[in-house]
């Protein structure tokens, strides 16, 4: 609780929140301190995220590289403007992997061509960050290391690297650095570990 | 494989391949058959995307990033994974049954076979949007001003910045679809 409460304190001291939503805070927290649930109250709980949605993409043509993602992996595209376009993981009316509920739509990609400072959210200029995702992992059906690199090879991709036993690195036309692995990849068993970490899903 | 044809004709016809590589596909698809495994040739093609398997992010202080995304999308830390350097944060269905990670990384921190970060790249993943399940509005956004975050977007589709500035978008269903777009 003290931590809580000095964390708080902290924030409204450096601006980060009101006087007003601060006493609301610590009220709340207090109260619910007092009828035993001080667990939940002490840290307030973040939003599930159930996967992810989009991935935004900005690059020089966004064309040229839709047409690569489509080729490579077998996308479609949907829904073009004259400035960018969506390319689902799946066909209209399929689910995500692995996901049971009704409200969680096919993860995708929307390659854009747009200044990098554009509005995030009709809010002002995007920030400038000093973190990068400086690469995405696909999860494809029947992994495979030495067939995927033949795949890579018949549709024309170069410079395909080795992740271990278990992924392969590719660059797409922009230079932008890909992953390919199967299902067994995973957090607790990622491409590097997988052969001595026991895992064997 | 009528169908496979007709789809590299329509690709052809629209630009998405170029002659070359429509006759090594057909190529390609003919060799295939012939050894008896048409379905093969359309698996030739390219790849069956399942899902985003993880997202490599870099940045100057990976404990800050791996406590945020904690604690703002309820991502979990994989103990054994966190050496000091990185750390793996989970999120979604269960590992190796869809489940998806963010590997927070510090600088250098570079997995084998990647190239790692590399500044001034032509193309740039500028955000990530998270679906969030049950969306209600009133709950999300009390639930990002209680975390400190300043929110902009619209109701069912609004973005927040990590602490290093990265542009980070949770949405609904309904907001955020690649065919309702």
């Amino acid at each position: 609780m003290e931590g809580f409460v000095a964390k708080h304190v902290h924030d409204y001291q450096n601006g980060k929140i009101s006087r007003r939503w601060l006493i609301e805070v610590l009220t709340l927290a207090a109260t619910t301190a007092y009828a035993e649930k001080s667990a939940s109250a002490a840290e307030p709980s973040g939003l599930d995220a159930a996967l992810v949605n989009h991935v935004s993409y900005t690059c020089p043509d966004y064309r040229r590289a839709a047409d690569w993602y489509s080729t490579v992996f077998n996308l479609d595209q949907v829904g073009a403007t004259a400035r960018d376009v969506a390319l689902p993981f799946g066909k209209k009316g399929e689910k995500p992997y692995g996901v049971s509920a009704d409200d969680v739509p096919l993860t995708h990609i929307i390659c854009r061509t747009r200044p990098l400072d554009s509005a995030a959210g009709g809010g002002p200029r995007r920030r400038k960050p000093t973190a990068v995702i400086d690469h995405i992992a696909f999860t494809v059906a029947d992994f495979d290391r030495e067939r995927a690199k033949a795949q890579f090879a018949a549709v024309g991709v170069k410079n395909v690297r080795d992740g271990g036993p278990f992924s392969v690195y590719v660059n797409d036309p922009f230079g932008y650095e890909l992953q390919i692995s199967g299902l067994g990849v995973t957090a607790i068993c990622g491409a590097e570990a997988r052969a001595t970490c026991g895992d064997n899903r | 494989m009528e169908r496979f044809i007709a789809d590299l004709v329509q690709s052809l016809d629209s630009g998405k391949i170029d002659r070359r590589e429509f006759c090594k596909s057909v190529a390609l698809a003919a060799a295939v058959y012939g050894a008896g495994d048409a379905a093969q040739a359309q698996v030739q093609r390219g790849f069956k995307i399942i899902g985003i398997n993880h997202m490599s992010y870099t940045c100057p202080d990976y404990p800050k990033a791996r406590d945020w995304y904690a604690s703002v999308l309820n991502m979990k830390s994989e103990a054994t994974r966190d050496d000091g350097k990185r750390a793996n944060l989970m999120f979604g269905p269960e590992p190796g049954k869809g489940g998806s990670f963010l590997v927070a990384r510090n600088p250098g921190n570079v997995a084998s076979g990647s190239a790692g970060a590399k500044p001034g790249a032509e193309a740039v993943i500028d955000h990530i949007c998270y679906t969030i399940p049950n969306w209600d509005e009133a709950h999300v956004r009390a639930t990002l001003k209680a975390k400190g975050l300043d929110v902009t977007g619209r109701d069912g589709s609004l973005h927040v910045y990590d602490p290093f500035d990265y542009d980070v978008q949770i949405a609904s269903a309904a907001e955020e679809n690649a065919f309702k777009r």
